[in-house]
C-alpha cells in the first residue's frame, strides 16, 4: 500500500469524523411547544415578531434586556426575553431565529438572528401616484 | 403614445449592446470551439466592446440622474455624493453581473494578447461563461418566466408598475414629483469599502475562471501536464486577489458595520472562503506537478481547479437565490432569476464533470443521464431531480478516476516537499468540505423534504431517532456557530500551519530530514517562548488549549518562513513570494485568533446599584451613559458629551480620559460597603479600599445626617487628562432602518472598538408644556426605576387618614390610597405620594406633580389582591438628560491580522511575477 493511500485513508476517516461531529452539533429548530415542554434545555425556535404587541426596551432599567412577543411557525405566541440590547431593525424583521430556553412563562433567548429586508434587493415599490 | 423627456435612445442602444454582447459571446464560443481563432478573437473583441459600452451607458445614466430607468432610480438619489457612483453601479445584481463580466474581459484580453497555445480551449470556456452571464442581463419575458434582469428597464415598464395610472401620462416625468429623485443607494453601502471590496472580490471570482478554463482545456486535449506551467501564475493571481477580497470584506465588517468583529462564519463569508481554500489546494498541487518530471495526483489537480470555480458559482447561487433564508445576516432575496442561476450552476457542473471522462461515448451516456434527471425537475420533483443529477456527476467523476487516472504514479519520498504539500492541500480541502457542509444545511433541508415519509418509516423500523430528525427537514446549523466551526477548523488549521512551517525547508524530490530538523530548531524555540509569554500575559484557560496550539502553530509557521527569507535572501525577491505569503497567512490567523480569544468587553454596566435592583440583569455588556456623566470604563474614563448630526449620521461624541488615582482630602466622607468613613489625611486612593483603610480612613459609627448627606461612594480612580475622542454613530437610513456604525481607536497593539447599541436620533416628543413620557407601567412595593436622572423607588402603599383629607382636597366618602415614592437625585432625598382616589364607583384621576423634580405621576389603577398598581410617569424636558447605550471592546494584537493580509497579498504577487518570468524564460529557451 502506498503512503499516499494511507494518508488518503486517514483523511477519509477524518472526514467521516467531521460529519459525525457536524451532525451532532447540528441542531433542529423546534416550536415553542417543544421548548416549553422541556424548560432549561437549549433550543432554536423560529418565528415572526408579533407586531401588534409592544417591544419593551428600557435601557435605563436594564441595557441588556428586550422583551417582545414572537409567534412560532406553528402559530404559538410567547413572550421572549432577549438578553441583549434591542437589535436595530427588530421592528422590520421578516423572521426571527431564537436560541435559548423556556423559563416559566417566557422564552429566554441568549442569541438571536433576524432576517431583514435585503440591503441589496430593497423592495422599492413606487407608490401609486395621483394621476 | 410618446412619452416626454425619456432618454429612450440610451435604452435602445443599451439593449442592443446587451444583445450584441450575448450573441457575440455565443459566436466566440462556437468559433473558438471549432478552432477558428480569427473569428473567435473578433467575436470576443466585439463582446468585450459591447459589454464596455453597456457599462459606459449605465454610467451616463447615473451621471445624468435619469430616474426614468429603474436601475438608476433604485440606486441613486440627488443627495448621494457622486464619489459613491461606483458603489451604486454594483449595488444591484445587474451591476454585479456586469462587474464580473468586465473582469472576465480584462483577463481574457491578457490571454488573447499572449501567444498562448492554450488560447483556443481557454477562450472557448471563457466565452461560454460570458454567454451565460450575458443571459442574466437580457430581461426577456416568456409569459411569466423572466430571463435575465434588464439594466435598461424603464420604471414604467417594470412589471409592478405596468397598468398604473401614471404610466398613461406622457408627461409623467415632469408631472409627478416622485420621478425627480430616486430611491437612492442604501446608506449602508455608501462607504469606501463598498467601492473597493466588491471589485476586488469579483476580480478574484473572475480569476477563478481561468484555472477552470485551463483544466477543462487540458481534459479536452487529454494533455494533463502541459497546461500546468501556463496556468500557475493565474492560479496564484486568483489566490492573492480572492484572498485580499475576502479579507477586505472582513475589514469592512470590522470598520464600518457593527457586527462586533471581522469574521462571523456567516454563510456569505463562508461561501467566498471555500472557493479560496480549494483554489489554494489546487494551486499547490499544480506547483507539485510543475516540479516533478513524473506528474502525480493529476486527477486531484484537475478536479480541484475545476471545483474552485464551481464553488464560486455555488456561492453566487447560495447568496443570490434566497435559499439561505434565515441563516445569514447578509440576506438577499430571490430576484426572479433563480432558475437561471441554477441552470448556470448545473451547466458548468456538468461541463466540468463530463469532461473528466475520456471517451465521447461515456460523456454522452452520463450527459444523457444528467439530462434525464432534469426531466424529474420538470416533472415537479426538483429535489429528487437535483439529487440524482449530483449522483450522476459523482458517478462520472468516480468512473473517470478509476478508468483514466489510476496507476502509473511513482511514490513521493517521505521527506519531499511535494508529499507534505499534498497532505496540506488535502487538509485544506477537508476544511472546505466541512464549511460547505455546514453552510449548506438549508440546501440539505430542501433535499431531505421528498424523503420525509421514507425517513419516518425508517425511524419506525429501526428506532433510530436521528432518522426522525432528518425527516423533519428543518435542520439548523449548531446554536453556537463558533463552536460548530472551530471544533473542526482549529485542529485542521494547527496541522496546516505546522506543515507550512515544515514544508518550506524541505526540498523537492527528497531532503535530508536531519538538516531540516536543525533548521527548524530556531523557529520552534522562538514560537514556544512567545506562546509561553502569551499564555502568561493573557492568562489563557485550560479549555483554550486548542487555541493556544493554534497560536503556537501560526507563530512557528511565521518564524520558520521568516527565517527562510533571512537565510535564503540573495538580494532577489523572486523566490521570496512563497515564504512571504506564508508569513502573512500565519500572521493573519495569529492576529485573528489572539484578538478574538482575548477580546475584552470593557463596557460593563456599573452605574449605581442597578444590578441589585433587578434580578433580570444577567450579561450586561453595554454601558448606559447619561449625557455629561463621566464613568469608568476599562482602562479609561469616558464621558458622553454631545449628540450632533452630520449628513446622514447622528454622531455621539465620547471623550476618553486617562485613569488617574482619586485624590481625597482630609475630612472627606465616603461610603464603602454600607459604612461611612472619613479621610484622615490628604491622599491618593490605592487600587482597593482595603489597602487604604488602616492608614487613611476613620470609621464613623454614628454619622450625622449632614455627614451622610455629603458622603460619596468610594472610588479608586477619577478622570485624568483627555486622551482622545471617538464618535460612534447611527446612520439614518429610511430604507433599512437606522444602523449603528462603530468608531475605533487604533493603537499599535490594540484597538478600542465602540458602537452605539441604543441611542436617540431625535429629541423625544413632548406636549406643549414640555412633558414627555406618559406610558402607564405596573409597579409593586420595592420596585425602582430611573427617570429624568432620578432614582425612583416605591417605598410603600398607605391608606389616607381622615385628618389628611382636607389638605389633600378629598371628600369625606372618598377612598384614597397613597403610593409613597422615594425620589433621589444625588444627595437630595424626598418622598412624594400621588393618590389613587375612588369616589363612589368611579376613579377620580389625580395628577400629582413633584415640585422641583420635573416629574408628574398619576396612579391609574390598583389591584388589592396582587398589591400592584399601574402608574403613569411623565418627566419634564428640563430635567431630562439624553443617554445612550454603548458597547466597547478591546481587541488586542489585531494589527498582526492586517499586517498579515498585506504580506500575504504581496507574497502572492511576487509568486505570480516569479512564475510569469519563469515561464517567459522557458518559452525563450524553447522558442
Amino acid at each position: 500500500m502506498k503512503r499516499t493511500h494511507i494518508v488518503l485513508l486517514l483523511l477519509v476517516a477524518g472526514l467521516m469524523g467531521t460529519f459525525v461531529a457536524s451532525i451532532t452539533s447540528t441542531s433542529r429548530s423546534v416550536g415553542f411547544a417543544v421548548a416549553f415542554a422541556d424548560p432549561g434545555t437549549e433550543y432554536k425556535v423560529s418565528g415572526t415578531l408579533v407586531t401588534d404587541m409592544p417591544i419593551e426596551y428600557d435601557p435605563q432599567h436594564n441595557t441588556s434586556l428586550t422583551k417582545f412577543h414572537m409567534q412560532d411557525r406553528e402559530g404559538v405566541v410567547h413572550e421572549v426575553w432577549l438578553e441583549k440590547a434591542k437589535p436595530t431593525g427588530l421592528e422590520r424583521s421578516e423572521s426571527i431565529d431564537l436560541y435559548g430556553q423556556a423559563n416559566g412563562t417566557h422564552f429566554r433567548a441568549t442569541e438571536m438572528l433576524m432576517k431583514c429586508p435585503s440591503k441589496y434587493n430593497e423592495q422599492n415599490h413606487l407608490v401609486e401616484a395621483d394621476a | 403614445m410618446e412619452y416626454l423627456g425619456e432618454w429612450l435612445g440610451v435604452a435602445y442602444a443599451g439593449r442592443f449592446l446587451v444583445a450584441l454582447a450575448f450573441v457575440s459571446a455565443l459566436v466566440a464560443t462556437g468559433a473558438f470551439w471549432k478552432g477558428n481563432l480569427h473569428l473567435g478573437r473578433r467575436a470576443y473583441l466585439t463582446h468585450a466592446g459591447s459589454t464596455l459600452g453597456v457599462i459606459a451607458l449605465i454610467f451616463v445614466l447615473f451621471f445624468g440622474h435619469r430616474y426614468e430607468f429603474q436601475y438608476i432610480w433604485k440606486h441613486l438619489n440627488n443627495d448621494m455624493p457622486m464619489r459613491f457612483v461606483l458603489s451604486a453601479f454594483w449595488g444591484g445584481q445587474e451591476g454585479g453581473f456586469l462587474l464580473w463580466m468586465f473582469w472576465h474581459n480584462v483577463l481574457a484580453l491578457f490571454i488573447l494578447r499572449r501567444a498562448d497555445d492554450w488560447q483556443r480551449e481557454v477562450m472557448t470556456v471563457l466565452s461560454s461563461i460570458q454567454a451565460f452571464l450575458g443571459v442574466m442581463l437580457l430581461g426577456i419575458y416568456f409569459g411569466d418566466f423572466q430571463l435575465g434582469l434588464d439594466p435598461f428597464l424603464l420604471l414604467r415598464e417594470a412589471p409592478n408598475n405596468i397598468g398604473l395610472p401614471w404610466t398613461a401620462r406622457a408627461d409623467y416625468l415632469t408631472a409627478i414629483p416622485q420621478f425627480a429623485d430616486g430611491q437612492g443607494l442604501n446608506p449602508l453601502l455608501q462607504n469606501y469599502w463598498m467601492t473597493i471590496h466588491p471589485p476586488t472580490l469579483f476580480l478574484g471570482f473572475a480569476a477563478c475562471s481561468v484555472p477552470f478554463a485551463y483544466a477543462v482545456g487540458a481534459l479536452w486535449r487529454r494533455d494533463l501536464t502541459s497546461w500546468i506551467k501556463p496556468v500557475l501564475p493565474w492560479a496564484f493571481f486568483a489566490v492573492g486577489i480572492l484572498g485580499a477580497g475576502i479579507l477586505m470584506g472582513g475589514a469592512w465588517a470590522y470598520e464600518a458595520l457593527s457586527f462586533g468583529g471581522f469574521w462571523a462564519w456567516d454563510p456569505v463569508e463562508n461561501s467566498s472562503l471555500v472557493p479560496w481554500m480549494v483554489l489554494v489546494a489546487a494551486a499547490h498541487l499544480l506547483l507539485i506537478n510543475r516540479n516533478r518530471r513524473q506528474p502525480t495526483a493529476l486527477f486531484s489537480t484537475v478536479y480541484l481547479s475545476i471545483l474552485s470555480f464551481l464553488l464560486v458559482l455555488y456561492s453566487t447561487f447560495l447568496t443570490k437565490s434566497g435559499v439561505l433564508g434565515d441563516t445569514s445576516v447578509h440576506s438577499f432575496v430571490d430576484s426572479g432569476i433563480l432558475p437561471q442561476l441554477l441552470a448556470y450552476l448545473l451547466a458548468f457542473v456538468a461541463m466540468g464533470h463530463l469532461m473528466l471522462l475520456e471517451d465521447v461515448g461515456s460523456r454522452k451516456v452520463y450527459g444523457g443521464l444528467a439530462m434525464a434527471t432534469l426531466g424529474l425537475v420538470a416533472a415537479g420533483q426538483p429535489a429528487l431531480g437535483f439529487l440524482t443529477f449530483l449522483g450522476v456527476m459523482a458517478a462520472a467523476a468516480v468512473r473517470a478516476f478509476r478508468k483514466e487516472f489510476k496507476g502509473g504514479q511513482d511514490e513521493d519520498a517521505l521527506w519531499s516537499r511535494e508529499f507534505w504539500m499534498f497532505v496540506g492541500s488535502l487538509l485544506l480541502v477537508l476544511g472546505a468540505v466541512h464549511i460547505t457542509w455546514q453552510t449548506s444545511v438549508p440546501v440539505f433541508n430542501l433535499f431531505l423534504e421528498p424523503f420525509a415519509p421514507l425517513l419516518t418509516w425508517a425511524e419506525g423500523a429501526t428506532g433510530l431517532a436521528f432518522l426522525g430528525d432528518l425527516a423533519q427537514h428543518d435542520l439548523a446549523p449548531g446554536t453556537d456557530l463558533e463552536r460548530t466551526y472551530h471544533v473542526v477548523q482549529v485542529p485542521l488549521a494547527v496541522l496546516i500551519f505546522l506543515l507550512i512551517g515544515l514544508a518550506q525547508w524541505l526540498k523537492y524530490k527528497n531532503s535530508d530530514i536531519k538538516t531540516v530538523l536543525v533548521k527548524l530548531v530556531r523557529p520552534l524555540l522562538a514560537a514556544a517562548v512567545l506562546t509561553g509569554t502569551l499564555v502568561v500575559t493573557y492568562n489563557f484557560a485550560t479549555h483554550e488549549i486548542p487555541r493556544v496550539a493554534l497560536l503556537f502553530a501560526t507563530l512557528f509557521a511565521a518564524f520558520s518562513n521568516a527565517d527562510y527569507i533571512v537565510q535564503m535572501w540573495k538580494g532577489k525577491l523572486d523566490q521570496m513570494g512563497s515564504p512571504l505569503a506564508h508569513v502573512g497567512f500565519a500572521l493573519t490567523l495569529f492576529g485573528a485568533v489572539l484578538s478574538t480569544a482575548q477580546k475584552d468587553i470593557i463596557s460593563q454596566n456599573r452605574i449605581g446599584d442597578i444590578t441589585t435592583l433587578n434580578e433580570e440583569l444577567s450579561n450586561a455588556t453595554d454601558l448606559l451613559m447619561m449625557q455629561g456623566d463621566t464613568l469608568p470604563m476599562g482602562p479609561y474614563f469616558v464621558s458622553y458629551q454631545e449628540r450632533r448630526q452630520e449628513g446622514i449620521h447622528v454622531m455621539f461624541d465620547m471623550a476618553y480620559y486617562d485613569r488617574a488615582p482619586m485624590a481625597y482630602k482630609a475630612g472627606d466622607i465616603v461610603v464603602q460597603e454600607g459604612m461611612v468613613w472619613q479621610a484622615l489625611t490628604d491622599h491618593h486612593a490605592s487600587a482597593t479600599f482595603d489597602e487604604d483603610v488602616e492608614t487613611q480612613w476613620n470609621f464613623l459609627p454614628f454619622p450625622t445626617p449632614a455627614q451622610t448627606g455629603r458622603a460619596t461612594r468610594w472610588v479608586n480612580g477619577t478622570a485624568g487628562d483627555e486622551l482622545f475622542a471617538l464618535s460612534p454613530r447611527i446612520q439614518l437610513n429610511a430604507q433599512m432602518g437606522n444602523a449603528p456604525e462603530p468608531d475605533t481607536k487604533h493603537f499599535l497593539f490594540e484597538d478600542l472598538y465602540t458602537h452605539i447599541k441604543w441611542g436617540r436620533v431625535t429629541p423625544p416628543e413632548t406636549d406643549e408644556e414640555g412633558w414627555l413620557g406618559g406610558q402607564a407601567q405596573e409597579f409593586v412595593v420595592g420596585d425602582s426605576m430611573f427617570v429624568g436622572g432620578v432614582l425612583l423607588t416605591v417605598d410603600s402603599l398607605r391608606v389616607i387618614r381622615d385628618d389628611e383629607r382636607a389638605e389633600r382636597g378629598l371628600l369625606d366618602d372618598d377612598l384614597a390610597l397613597a403610593a409613597c415614592l422615594g425620589l433621589r437625585r444625588g444627595p437630595v432625598d424626598e418622598v412624594h405620594d400621588p393618590l389613587y382616589i375612588v369616589r363612589g364607583n368611579t376613579v377620580v384621576p389625580d395628577l400629582y406633580e413633584a415640585e422641583g423634580w420635573g416629574l408628574k405621576f398619576r396612579v391609574e389603577s390598583f389591584d388589592p389582591e396582587q398589591e400592584t398598581f399601574e402608574m403613569t410617569v411623565w418627566e419634564h424636558e428640563s430635567v431630562r438628560r439624553d443617554f445612550v447605550v454603548m458597547q466597547a471592546v478591546l481587541f488586542p494584537q489585531i494589527n498582526w491580522l492586517w499586517l498579515g493580509c498585506i504580506l500575504m497579498t504581496l507574497g502572492s504577487f511576487l509568486a505570480v511575477r516569479f512564475r510569469v518570468r519563469q515561464r517567459k524564460s522557458t518559452l525563450r529557451r524553447h522558442g
